[in-house]
């Protein structure tokens, strides 16, 4: 990835008298880890990067500025924002024009295809201690740890995130501009985890996910991070009517999660953050994937790649399957 | 076991057609198993997958959903909705690990008095197979 060639496309767009800012990513405050950032004006592009840790999903951001009432008398401010998309950004960029949670004209994408993520666990146990390092790369197939004494060469199997592993779809499905040449996408992975469990019987099925959604402690961080999860009134917080209640306890979480998940089905683009985020490390991409699979395989839906399509949940063909009901 | 398991069965009927059609039984005094709690909704589509969950947590054994046949929907489409959304119920559910049987959905018609006991023998008989489901009930708060 060229760094300079992202910059001064960045510096075009937010130069631009439409734009309001631009999300991107920067170094963070502590060795090889990167944040967010927002650019305003042309002078801020030079700490944007673009590296394998920028794992996260900037389009979350877009639903969640504050949409605050404006003031009599004025005019709303209609500028646009230029966000960083890699292919599953971008894809739940896509789904959020299907839903209507963000208009086209309001958003600026700048694509990025994308060679692959680390995760960053990984990284620190299989390279402990290496954290103070400046900068990761991309090595070819491979990754780059620069920085504190000699560079380390970091094979790519040993620290691919597992949402890269399985990615089908690495350059963005929308863009305004590209930058950088597409890569070539790789054979995802099938191990999604979810046959797995459903090899295992009823019972068993049941106990791993008792195990999993016990160690819940429903901080919400898989909502939050999430891009699709958006509702101004959600379900989940709702105290009138009570859906859920809030003890954490294995019943209320069991229901927490498969709400979470439902609502979610034919809407999620696997972009991982869920998982990521939550401190808890419950595996909430095998839910999703399930769901995800069922979608594609009964229905032959991919959510994301068409921003043009109908919502899944809110659509139906007369001859979808019904070999259930009675 | 000396006593037989009796489940507890939550329908959630659309008002239209399986409502009408259990009535129908009821008149034509068609017996079957006591064990269906119904719950009259308007549409099947109208069944929020939440009120499943819900109806699971607070000690339902099994959970029945019935409404028109796809084409006679009052609302013309609702129970289109209700198909897809509760086949990725089902699914989720089963992902879960909840028996596949405590979770049954049909079409009846208000003039299918006969196919809606059919139905619910179907679901008692699913449900004693399934066994009590305990597992899942909502925790009282004892303070
Ligand atoms: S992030 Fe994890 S612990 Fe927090 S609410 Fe979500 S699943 Fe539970
Ligand atoms: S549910 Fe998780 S993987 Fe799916 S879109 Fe939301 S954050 Fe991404
Ligand atoms: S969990 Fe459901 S209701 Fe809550 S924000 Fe996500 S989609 Fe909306």
């Amino acid at each position: 990835m060229d760094l300079n060639q992202l910059r001064k496309v960045a510096a075009e767009v937010v130069s631009r008298d439409d734009v309001k800012y631009l999300i991107g990513w920067r170094r963070g405050t502590f060795g090889y880890r990167v944040a967010p950032y927002f650019v305003e004006d042309a002078a801020g592009v030079d700490e944007l990067i673009f590296s394998p840790l920028c794992i996260s999903n900037l389009a979350t951001y877009l639903t969640l500025v504050e949409k605050l009432p404006v003031p009599r008398g004025q005019e709303p401010d209609k500028r646009k924002v230029a966000l960083l998309v890699k292919g599953c950004d971008s894809r739940a960029v896509a789904q959020l024009l299907v839903e209507k949670g963000v208009k086209r004209e309001e958003i600026v994408v700048v694509g990025l295809p994308c060679p692959g993520m680390i995760d960053r666990d990984l990284l620190a146990e299989k390279y402990p201690e290496t954290d103070k390092a400046a900068e990761l790369r991309w090595n070819g197939e491979d990754f780059l740890l620069v920085g504190e004494g000699e560079d380390i060469v970091i094979p790519r199997a040993e620290v691919l995130a597992e949402k890269c592993r399985l990615c089908r779809h690495p350059n963005p499905v929308l863009s305004d501009i590209t930058v950088g040449e597409p890569v070539k996408p790789w054979a995802a992975a099938d191990d999604s985890g979810v046959a797995e469990i459903e090899a295992k019987g009823a019972a068993e099925r049941w106990d791993y996910w008792e195990e999993q959604f016990s160690k819940c402690v429903r901080c919400y961080s898989c909502k939050s991070a999430c891009p699709l999860c958006y509702c101004e009134d959600c379900i989940l917080d709702r105290l009138d009517p009570i859906w859920v209640n809030r003890a954490v306890n294995f019943s209320e979480n069991t229901a927490f999660h498969l709400a979470r998940a439902f609502h979610l089905a034919g809407r999620c683009v696997e972009c991982g953050e869920c998982e990521r985020v939550c401190p808890a490390g419950i595996p909430l991409g095998k839910l999703n994937r399930k769901l995800a699979q069922t979608v594609r395989e009964e229905y032959g839906f991919e959510p994301g790649l068409d921003p043009e399509a109908e919502p899944f949940q809110a659509s139906y063909k007369p001859d979808d399957p019904e070999e259930f009901i009675l | 076991m000396s006593e037989q398991f009796k489940p507890n069965i939550v329908a959630f009927l659309c008002n239209w057609c399986t409502y009408a059609g259990a009535d129908l039984a009821g008149t034509s005094r068609i017996q079957y198993p006591a064990n269906v709690k119904i719950i009259r909704v308007m549409c099947s589509g109208r069944v929020n997958p939440l009120y499943v969950v819900n109806a699971l947590q607070q000690g339902a054994d099994g959970v029945l959903i019935s409404g028109c046949h796809p084409g006679d929907c009052h609302y013309m489409e609702g129970n289109f909705y209700a198909r897809r959304r509760l086949k990725l119920l089902k699914e989720l559910l089963e992902f879960t690990g909840v028996d596949p049987r405590r979770f049954n959905m049909s079409w009846v018609s208000a003039s299918e008095g006969h196919k809606w006991k059919e139905v619910v023998e179907k679901a008692v008989e699913d449900a004693i197979a399934a066994g009590p489901f305990d597992q899942f009930r909502r925790r009282q708060i004892g303070w």
